[in-house]
């Protein structure tokens, strides 16, 4: 009698261990000091901790700083108050990259009597990264939208001074009778009064006026394109054929040889074997690709760049479409950074170097007219990489 | 050598800001110059003086710009035309069977006048489809 409840204890006692041990979420239980208690084995799988370097270590070794109050408010939801909780926060993986997990905490009273709580942490990342995608290109929409229209109701205005500023040039030129006779009728000499603007600045004035409205109406026409569609039409083109023309292209440019020092970086080239083809409108990616080229050399000239420039370049074929990869050696960027660099005018360089509208110019390009998607991973220390998917048969 | 005085030119748009300023500016290259502030008025000025070249915006209360080109065209055939517009833009084929080429697209705002000048008398001239008498 006393074996059969022993062999049923422990046939309970194995299927439980199988349970846990067998779950693809990590089951885990921390004391009320935070202390984790146990671990199941999915966390070595999922994080690749071994349980010997979890057990008898809180939790905050463990989780982003910045998810750490709110896991500390849960686990004191369940020692004090007794509550489940549940929330998402960041795991540290083994080689420092962090991993989204939804955990949920209950209170537990062990045999002993002592007060404890289990959780069950779910690997949440892929839904995580989907989320944020369709969240930024929910905003990109808006955005590039607002920006469009803003950009047109603009330009009438801008238009009317610039050429305002021309026409008072050309009322005060002696080349037009017209002027010279208005000024005979009210009694003055052109010739002085030309003098007289010129001798206090007017005719550089009005230069800086046409200059600033030149310069307003670039950025103008880089925010109409956030809606426009392209005017070029497509092509088939191959892929590294048309990188290597970029990096021609960036070789030459005035501001990436003087100022970034393109030249003299290191070019690493991995291109698929085979040569990969796409259909695109091969000025609009061009311009692209020059962009993310130029932020990369532009974040390669740093001071606070400590390791070698290096730019490589990467094409491979990926389930139907074609995949770019511009990867720099800068100081990279932390997470906020990389959620935001999209979005219009948005930029960390000081004031005056660039608007902030190369990278949601190239997501709309991207996304919005070829149907592909761009990302970008980095983080502080460790460079950028930006990735670009394509599809193989693209149409516009 | 023709004269910027014998080329007529009208330029419609609805904003009095842009209207008045490439008016002024064509006067003073010596252009004979005339305005319409509506698309209405614009086919009534075609019909009665039968400009070289017309300048119209494609934003236009009532019709758009293409469309008052369609119409003026079918009105009177012997002017030319200019599309003045804030957004890239593709020339239907109705316009490009009257002759216009996305030379004659100009996007806005336009930098310098003098390029205008230019391109105004091209179309009055060979590139017309009559030449100035």
């Amino acid at each position: 009698m006393q074996s059969h409840a022993a062999e049923l204890f422990f046939k309970s006692e194995s299927s439980y261990r199988m349970l846990v041990e067998s779950s693809s979420d990590i089951i885990y239980s921390r004391d009320k000091a935070g202390c984790f208690t146990y671990v199941s084995p999915a966390w070595t799988k999922n994080l690749g901790q071994l349980p010997s370097q979890v057990i008898g270590h809180t939790i905050g070794e463990f989780v982003h700083p910045e998810d750490q109050p709110a896991c500390r408010k849960l686990l004191d939801g369940a020692v004090q108050v007794g509550q489940t909780g549940e929330y998402t926060f960041r795991f540290r993986q083994l080689d420092g990259t962090w991993r989204w997990h939804i955990s949920r905490e209950t209170p537990h009273i062990d045999g002993n009597g002592v007060m404890a709580v289990v959780g069950i942490a779910h690997d949440v990342t892929e839904r995580h990264r989907i989320q944020s995608i369709m969240a930024l290109t929910e905003k990109m929409v808006m955005v590039s939208g607002l920006a469009a229209g803003m950009a047109h109701e603009i330009n009438n205005p801008l238009g009317a001074i610039m050429q305002h500023a021309q026409n008072i040039e050309r009322r005060v030129s002696m080349d037009i009778p017209a002027n010279v006779q208005a000024a005979e009728e009210v009694g003055v000499d052109l010739s002085l009064v030309r003098d007289y603007l010129e001798k206090r600045s007017i005719f550089s004035f009005i230069g800086h006026i046409r200059g600033a409205g030149v310069r307003a109406s670039e950025i103008i026409s880089q925010m109409l394109s956030f809606s426009s569609r392209g005017e070029t039409g497509i092509a088939t083109v191959d892929l590294s054929k048309l990188l290597d023309k970029v990096v021609v292209l960036a070789a030459t440019d005035y501001e990436m040889k003087k100022q970034y020092g393109f030249r003299t970086l290191e070019i690493v080239r991995e291109f698929a074997a085979e040569p990969l083809y796409a259909d695109i409108a091969s000025p609009e990616i061009e311009r692209v690709l020059l962009n993310l080229m130029k932020n990369a050399a532009q974040a390669m000239a740093a001071p606070e760049m400590t390791r070698e420039p290096r730019l490589t370049l990467r094409t491979r074929a990926d389930e139907g479409m074609v995949v770019i990869e511009i990867e720099d050696s800068g100081p990279g960027m932390d997470e906020t950074t990389c959620l935001r660099v999209f979005e219009p005018f948005y930029t960390t360089r000081e004031v005056g170097n660039g608007a902030g509208l190369g990278l949601s110019v190239a997501y709309n390009v991207i996304t919005g007219m070829h149907r592909g998607y761009i990302e970008v991973s980095s983080r502080p220390g460790e460079g950028s990489c930006f990735t670009i998917k394509l599809p193989v048969r693209g149409t516009l | 050598m023709i004269t910027n005085s014998s080329i007529t030119v009208l330029v419609v748009d609805d904003d009095e800001m842009i209207r008045e300023c490439v008016a002024a500016y064509l006067e003073d290259e010596g252009f004979t110059v005339f305005t319409a502030e509506s698309s209405e008025k614009g086919l009534e000025s075609v019909t009665s003086v039968h400009p070289h070249v017309c300048i119209t915006d494609m934003r236009l209360p009532g019709i758009n710009g293409d469309q008052f080109i369609i119409r003026a065209h079918q009105l009177y055939s012997g002017t030319r035309y200019l599309l003045h517009t804030g957004m890239l833009y593709s020339l239907s084929d109705e316009l490009r069977l009257i002759g216009m080429t996305a030379d004659d697209v100009l996007l806005k705002p336009i930098h310098d006048l003098s390029k205008l000048v230019a391109r105004i008398r091209y179309l009055a001239t060979d590139g017309g489809h009559h030449a100035v008498g």
